[in-house]
């Protein structure tokens, strides 16, 4: 079965991604009381060698937020932010100075779930309006985010590796946020399981 | 002395070995990789100081010939292949060989086989190919940073947040 999505396929994915990503620009704006601003929102599809370097230099720490999706959408989805811009949200979040906090307490880490929790619900909720119908036929449930501080190569590879068993074309969807004024970049990554790949494959075929 | 090739450089330019690929280098070199769930299979042979590591994917190609880097069984012969290849003669049975990698971040089963199903395969096709794997590091929930010196044959591994260690 095909694992390489055509340019029509690719541009109504990316057309349906980009309704969700704007869902949780909104989501993300309203829990951080800010415009938030939807910089990027791209569906790729790349080869091995290139999938590491998707979120930059393989050897940069991130702090990641994944949550494992199970349903007719499996795989991963996963907010990731540099250091500097994931402790400023926290800062933010906490009404201090930008710079206050400098490590990944408990706290910390609490409050970067709780915004993944949030951006990757509202994003699924869109998603499952919009998808084709044989990826949505039941509502997108992300389980609980957990917290990871790790090189971006190794986050991408466990999340990848699923896919990686079924074909050498690896699909992330790709979404990146700006929130003005202040200076928070995140990354919200959808990478789906090997089967839910074919599935969309599939179901967005004409 | 070694009839291999060499760089001229004191600070060699470290090789990135990307999913899926291997490398091979005479001393002075660095070869480097980032691995997660992946295998990372260092391959040395300390009188010539040659070496090589391969970023394997997954267990077996099943007779796939498009990409050898990607599984066990088709990048350890291409990479011992390169190294012979490199040092212009045959280097077993001095060539050992360390394990590394393996790692499962997230708790499906489906993450969980892979490790263990890379892990058998490259221990199996190490023992066919009469290379003694001395040294593993491999499991846990975290990626690795590896840097390997074909000077000295130590590979170190960074952990995120972690303390450094040689392996």
């Amino acid at each position: 079965m095909e694992t390489t999505l055509n340019e029509p396929q690719k541009r109504l994915l990316a057309a349906i991604f980009e309704i969700g990503a704007e869902h949780a620009a909104r989501a993300l704006s309203g829990w951080l009381g800010r415009p938030v601003r939807l910089v990027v929102s791209s569906v790729r599809q790349v080869d091995l060698e290139a999938a590491c370097e998707v979120l930059g230099a393989a050897d940069t720490l991130v702090a990641a937020c994944p949550m494992e999706l199970r349903g007719p959408l499996a795989g991963q989805i996963i907010l990731v932010f540099d250091d500097r811009a994931g402790l400023a949200l926290v800062d933010f979040l906490l009404r201090q100075p930008e710079g206050t906090t400098t490590t990944w307490g408990e706290l910390e880490q609490s409050a970067a779930r709780e915004t993944a929790n949030i951006v990757g619900c509202a994003y699924l909720n869109s998603l499952a309006a919009h998808l084709p119908t044989s990826s949505a036929e039941k509502t997108l449930e992300p389980g609980p985010p957990s917290f990871r501080h790790e090189f971006a190569a190794s986050l991408l590879q466990f999340a990848l590796m699923d896919q990686a068993t079924q074909s050498d074309q690896l699909l992330l969807i790709d979404t990146r946020f700006l929130a003005e004024e202040v200076e928070l970049e995140w990354t919200l990554l959808l990478v789906p399981s090997g089967d839910s790949l074919r599935s969309l494959i599939s179901a967005s075929s004409p | 002395m070694p009839d291999v090739p060499s760089a001229n450089t004191t600070q060699p330019t470290p090789i990135f070995v990307p999913m899926g690929r291997w490398a091979v280098a005479a001393a002075p070199a660095v070869i480097r990789t980032l691995l997660g769930s992946c295998a990372g299979v260092v391959l040395y042979e300390p009188q010539l100081k040659v070496g090589g590591l391969a970023h394997i994917v997954l267990p077996d190609s099943r007779g796939s010939v498009d990409h050898p880097g990607k599984y066990a069984d088709t990048a350890i012969p291409a990479l011992i292949e390169d190294l012979e290849r490199l040092a212009g003669r045959r280097l077993r049975p001095r060539l050992t060989a360390k394990l590394l990698g393996c790692a499962n971040m997230f708790q499906s089963s489906g993450n969980l086989e892979i490790g263990r199903l890379n892990r058998i395969a490259v221990e199996r096709i190490l023992a066919e190919s009469n290379v003694p794997l001395t040294r593993s590091d491999i499991g846990g929930d975290a990626g690795r940073n590896l840097t390997f010196c074909t000077s000295t044959g130590i590979v170190a591994v960074k952990v995120p947040g972690g303390a450094s260690y040689d392996v």
